[in-house]
């Protein structure tokens, strides 16, 4: 027979549990309609970006410009990969996190040699994972001093990132540039997803929204193609960097609003089914004395 | 009536302006660039600046900051950071902007961050150019 005190404990205990959760899934509902809103109203340049690039790299004779230096000549196991991580400042959010780490782990996984591998990873949560596995053995290397937070993300901090990653390229500090993040679909499904920022490889475009591709005279390039990509390319790099992180913080808020909706859903059910178990309790204690008063009274008349 | 071309204008937050043009004038690295319909296939970048162009006989004006334009046959995009009307200017706000660079080009600082401080005092001032020659 469980105790009574202690069923009321555990019911009061859920209760408080589920006034947080209901509380957090409250505040992550408004702040996916606000992320939702940024999401909605960065995609036509998202996509908008991706199509014209596309569309630009299509016509661009060939360049020696910097960018698109795909250094052949050094063998795979030393080309030094770089890969920025997005992942959340905070827990509670379902399978998001999990997700998104458990993948990139799968990604760098793939790297021939883990010494020449680096991790730019953005949100606390990743950042925690990956520096708590880099102290033993062989593990990448991740940037210490890459610190960004990925709450409301701005094009200013999505142009830092990119100024980052572009110099250490240029410097020759990094041969590949990956960027994986979790991609929101239309429907409101999320999942994670890499993109190839550098080097530029023409066949390895995404296509955009519509999904056509058209076949467009060549252009010419003002002053020169070099010159253009030299300012192109970053802006490109800033505005992918950018769309990931809205694309990213929007999934988040999906998740956690998803994670909290179930929370406080069951965290109902339990209260129900020990409310249930208390009431027999209180019952078969309160028959139990009814039982025991009667018997008593039965034992005084006998007498 | 001269003849229009397509136009899409799409800055990071929202599309700016989508729709028929029959002059456009740019401000690019190299100055100025106009263009008419049936211009030839074109890309280049866009420093930040002034941008005008032309619907309906009347000259529009906006404030744009860094992004780049591809003239096609069929339409012209402008992807941007930022583009926003004369009207919509925050004139207190870039004027707060402009005082902080400014006060942080005095500073000994390293050269990334005199670039990012560069570019952030050329918008403010941008901005406050547009505001002032076309709104008033």
């Amino acid at each position: 027979m469980p105790n009574i005190r202690e069923i009321r404990e555990r019911i009061d205990s859920i209760k408080q549990i589920l006034k947080i959760t209901n509380a957090m899934y409250l505040m992550s509902s408004s702040k996916l309609k606000k992320a939702r809103k940024a999401f909605d109203s960065t995609s036509p340049y998202f996509d908008a970006l991706q199509t014209t690039i596309q569309d630009i790299l299509v016509h661009t004779p060939h360049t020696r410009q910097v960018y698109f230096n795909r250094r052949e000549n050094i063998p795979p196991e030393k080309r030094k990969k770089g890969y920025i991580i997005i992942t959340s400042d905070k827990g509670l959010c379902g399978s998001y996190n999990h997700n998104i780490i458990r993948y990139a782990e799968d990604e760098i996984a793939k790297v021939p040699d883990i010494k020449n591998c680096y991790l730019f990873v953005m949100g606390q949560v990743g950042r925690m994972h990956f520096a708590s596995r880099n102290r033993s053995g062989d593990k990448p290397s991740v940037d210490g001093e890459f610190l960004y937070t990925m709450q409301n993300p701005t094009v200013y901090r999505a142009m830092e990132v990119a100024q980052t990653v572009l110099s250490k390229f240029e410097a020759d500090e990094l041969d590949e540039v990956y960027l994986i993040y979790t991609d929101m679909e239309k429907n409101g499904t999320y999942q994670p997803k890499t993109v190839q920022l550098l080097p530029f490889v023409r066949i390895h475009w995404v296509e955009g929204a519509d999904g056509t591709k058209k076949k467009l005279p060549k252009a010419s390039f003002l002053p020169s193609p070099e010159k253009v990509m030299e300012s192109l390319i970053p802006n490109y790099t800033k505005g992918l960097i950018y769309g990931a992180m809205v694309e990213a913080f929007c999934s988040e808020q999906q998740a956690r609003m998803t994670a909290m909706d179930s929370a406080t859903t069951s965290a109902k059910d339990m209260i129900k089914d020990l409310s249930l178990l208390y009431n027999r309790a209180r019952q078969s204690a309160i028959t139990q004395e009814i039982t025991e008063v009667v018997s008593g009274a039965n034992g005084l008349q006998e007498n | 009536m001269a003849k229009s071309f397509r136009l899409e204008i799409i800055a990071t937050d929202r599309v700016f302006f989508s729709g028929e043009c029959s002059h456009l004038v740019v401000t690019t690295i190299d100055g100025m660039l106009g263009i008419l319909a049936g211009h030839e296939p074109l890309v280049t970048t866009l420093p930040t600046g002034e941008l005008k162009y032309m619907v309906d006989g009347k000259w529009k004006y906006a404030a744009i900051s860094g992004g780049f334009i591809e003239v096609m046959p069929d339409k012209s995009i402008i992807l941007a950071d930022s583009c926003e009307l004369p009207e919509e200017i925050d004139i207190k706000r870039a004027e707060e902007a402009r005082e902080r660079a400014e006060e942080q080009m005095r500073q000994k600082q390293s050269i990334k961050d005199y670039y990012l401080t560069q570019a952030a005092l050329n918008r403010a001032m941008n901005r406050l150019k547009v505001s002032q020659k076309h709104f008033k």
